[in-house]
C-alpha cells in the first residue's frame, strides 16, 4: 500500500526548517533525500517517521550513529526484546536468527553491551532491529557517515539484498550524491527547508532542473566509491 | 575480575592504614600538654606536676614517639583497641554503645532524606522551570546553606521551647532522635534532590533516547530502563560524598543534642587527648569509608562496567 503524507512541516524557536512537503511513497521503493548539510533532511526523515506512526503505519528508523540508537548501559539481548516488545511481539528466535543471518551478526553475543561489539556490528543489529517488525518503510538517516567505507558498504549490501523482493521501501537520507546513486532509483533534492526537486536518479543527474540539484550534481564526489 | 578485587581491597588496606596513622603522627604532635589534658579528665582539678609526670610515665608519653607507636599498632594489629588512658577502660565496649546511637541517628537520616529526595526530585523534572521545581531547588539550595549547628539551635527553640512538642537533649527514648534526624536530614535531603534532579536532566539529554522514542517504546519503560540507570550514575558518587559530611555533620549534631555517640565520643577523647580513643573512632571512619566506597565500586560495575576499568 502506498504510503502518503501531506503539509508535513516543523518549526524550531520560531523558525521554519521544514516548509509544508507531501509525499507518497510506493512499497519497495528506493528513494534517496540528497542536500546540503542543514538543509532539513533529517528534519523530513523524522516529520515522516511521526506522521506515519500516528496513521498507525509500521515505519522503522535507523539514526546516523549506533550511539544514537542504542542505550551504553543495556545488552544487545534487552535492546532486541524492548524492540519486539515495543511492536507488541512476542520474542521470536527464528525471526531473530533469520535477520542476524541476513545482516551478517550471527556471532555476537548477545549478553554483550554495545560497545562490547564494533560500531560496524552495532550498525547492523539497529538495521536489524528496524526490520523487526516487516516495516512498510525504513528511513536510513546517513547511515554510512560514521563507519570506514568497506563496512558501511557491506552493511548496505546485505540490506539491499535483504530488502530486495519484498513489500519494505527505503529512504537513504544522505548528503553524498554518489552514495545515493548506486543505491536508490529516485532522489528527492532538500534546499532550505523546502523538497524542491524530484525525479529519477538518472534524469537528476543528468539534467538537473533546479540550482541547489545542479550544485550537487556538479560537487558529486565520483571517486571510486566502494558503497 | 580478580586482579581488579586484589587491587581494590589493597587500596582499602593503604586508606585505612594511612589515615590511622597519620591521626597518630598528629595526634602526637598536636600542640599542648597531652599529660595536662589527661589528667584534666581524670581528676577534673589542677594537678601537680608529680601527678603529671605520673600520667606520663602510665601513658607512656615519655618513652617516645617510636615506643609509643609500637606500643598501639601492636595490639591494634590483633584486633586489639587498648585501653581509654583517662578511665583505664576497654575502648571497645564503649565505642560499640557510641556506635548503637550514631549508626541508626545516621541511617535515618538518609533514608528520610532519600524518600523526599526521590520523590521530590522526579516530581520537580516532570515539569523543569515550574512552580514546584523552583521550590525544590530553592529548598535544595537552602538546605546547603543552612549549617547544622545553627539549623539544629534553632529547631530546638521552635519544636523543644517554644512548641514544646519534642526533647531537645539526650538519647533516651527514639522521640529523641527525631529533631537531630531532621538536622541532618535537611542536608542530606538538600544535595541529593540536587543532585537526582540534575541527575535525571541530564540523562534526558542522552543522544539515543529519540530513536527509542521512534522504536515507539513506551515513554514509561524508557523511563525505567534508561532514563533511571544512567541518572543513578552520578547520584551513587554523590551518595558517598554525602556520607562523609553527614558524618561531619554528626558530629556537631550530637554535640548540640547531647547525645552519646560517636560524635560525643570523639570530642571527648580529643579534649582528653584519649589516644586510643580517637584512634578507634579515625580507624572506625576510615573502614566505613572504604566500605561504602568498595560498594559503590561494585555498584557501578553492575551499572557501566566501562567506569574505571582502566584506573582498577
Amino acid at each position: 500500500m502506498t504510503l502518503s503524507v501531506s503539509g508535513l512541516s516543523t518549526e524550531r524557536s520560531g523558525r521554519i526548517i521544514l516548509h509544508p512537503t507531501s509525499l507518497s511513497i510506493e512499497p519497495s521503493a528506493r528513494i534517496g533525500l540528497v542536500g546540503p548539510s542543514g538543509s532539513g533532511k533529517s528534519t523530513l526523515g523524522h516529520a515522516l517517521i511521526d506522521d506515519l506512526h500516528r496513521q498507525g503505519r509500521i515505519v522503522a528508523h535507523v539514526p546516523q550513529s549506533p550511539d544514537e540508537a542504542l542505550d551504553p548501559l543495556r545488552t544487545m539481548r534487552f535492546h532486541w526484546h524492548e524492540a519486539e516488545a515495543a511492536l507488541g511481539l512476542p520474542h521470536d528466535a527464528p525471526r531473530q536468527q533469520q535477520l542476524f543471518s541476513a545482516l551478517g551478526i550471527a556471532h555476537g553475543d548477545l549478553r554483550k553491551r554495545p560497545w562490547g561489539w564494533s560500531r560496524g556490528m552495532q550498525q547492523r543489529f539497529v538495521i536489524a532491529m528496524a526490520l523487526i517488525g516487516s516495516p512498510e518503510l525504513i528511513v536510513l538517516d546517513e547511515p554510512t557517515s560514521a563507519l570506514d567505507p568497506v563496512v558501511a558498504a557491506d552493511s548496505m549490501d546485505l540490506l539491499d539484498r535483504f530488502l530486495s523482493g519484498r513489500q519494505t521501501a527505503m529512504i537513504l537520507i544522505t548528503h553524498d550524491l554518489a552514495l545515493a546513486a548506486q543505491r536508490v532509483s529516485q532522489l528527492m533534492v532538500m534546499d532550505n527547508g523546502c523538497l524542491v526537486e524530484q525525479a529519477s536518479t538518472s534524469a537528476l543527474l543528468n539534467t538537473p532542473k533546479t540550482k541547489a540539484a545542479k550544485a550537487l550534481s556538479a560537487h558529486r564526489n565520483w571517486m571510486p566509491h566502494p558503497c | 575480575m580478580i586482579r581488579s578485587i586484589l587491587s581494590l581491597l589493597l587500596r582499602a588496606l593503604v586508606v585505612v592504614s594511612g589515615a590511622s596513622i597519620v591521626t597518630f603522627i598528629l595526634l602526637w604532635n598536636a600542640p599542648g600538654d597531652p599529660a595536662l589534658a589527661i589528667a584534666m579528665a581524670r581528676y577534673h582539678q589542677v594537678v601537680s606536676a608529680d601527678v603529671l609526670d605520673q600520667v606520663r610515665n602510665e601513658v607512656g608519653l615519655d618513652a617516645g614517639f617510636w615506643s609509643a607507636f609500637k606500643a598501639w599498632i601492636g595490639p591494634l594489629l590483633a584486633g586489639d583497641f587498648g585501653k581509654s588512658t583517662v578511665t583505664d577502660r576497654e575502648v571497645w565496649p564503649e565505642l560499640v554503645t557510641a556506635m548503637s546511637y550514631t549508626f541508626p541517628l545516621a541511617m535515618l537520616a538518609l533514608v528520610c532524606g532519600m524518600c523526599v529526595a526521590l520523590p521530590l526530585a522526579i516530581l520537580a523534572t516532570k515539569h523543569p522551570g515550574s512552580v514546584l521545581d523552583r521550590a525544590a531547588i530553592g529548598m535544595a539550595s537552602l538546605g546547603a546553606a543552612i549549617p547544622p549547628y545553627w539549623l539544629g539551635l534553632l529547631l530546638i527553640l521552635l519544636f523543644a521551647v517554644y512548641l514544646d512538642w519534642l526533647p531537645a537533649m539526650g538519647a533516651l527514648s527514639t522521640t529523641h532522635m527525631v529533631l537531630p534526624a531532621l538536622t541532618l536530614g535537611l542536608g542530606v535531603t538538600a544535595s541529593l534532590t540536587r543532585i537526582i534532579r540534575s541527575g535525571i536532566l541530564d540523562a534526558r539529554e542522552q543522544a539515543f533516547l529519540p530513536a527509542f522514542r521512534r522504536r515507539c517504546v513506551l515513554s514509561r519503560n524508557i523511563g525505567r530502563d534508561h532514563i533511571a540507570p544512567h541518572a543513578t550514575i552520578p547520584v551513587i558518587t554523590v551518595f558517598g560524598l554525602e556520607l562523609a559530611f553527614l558524618l561531619e555533620g554528626l558530629v556537631m549534631v550530637e554535640v548540640i543534642f547531647g547525645r552519646p555517640g560517636l560524635g560525643s565520643f570523639l570530642v571527648n577523647a580529643i579534649e582528653a587527648r584519649d589516644f586510643p580513643k580517637v584512634q578507634a573512632v579515625v580507624l572506625l571512619t576510615a573502614l566505613v569509608f572504604v566500605v561504602i566506597n568498595l560498594i559503590i565500586d561494585v555498584i557501578y560495575q553492575v551499572i557501566d562496567p566501562r567506569i574505571g576499568e582502566h584506573d582498577a
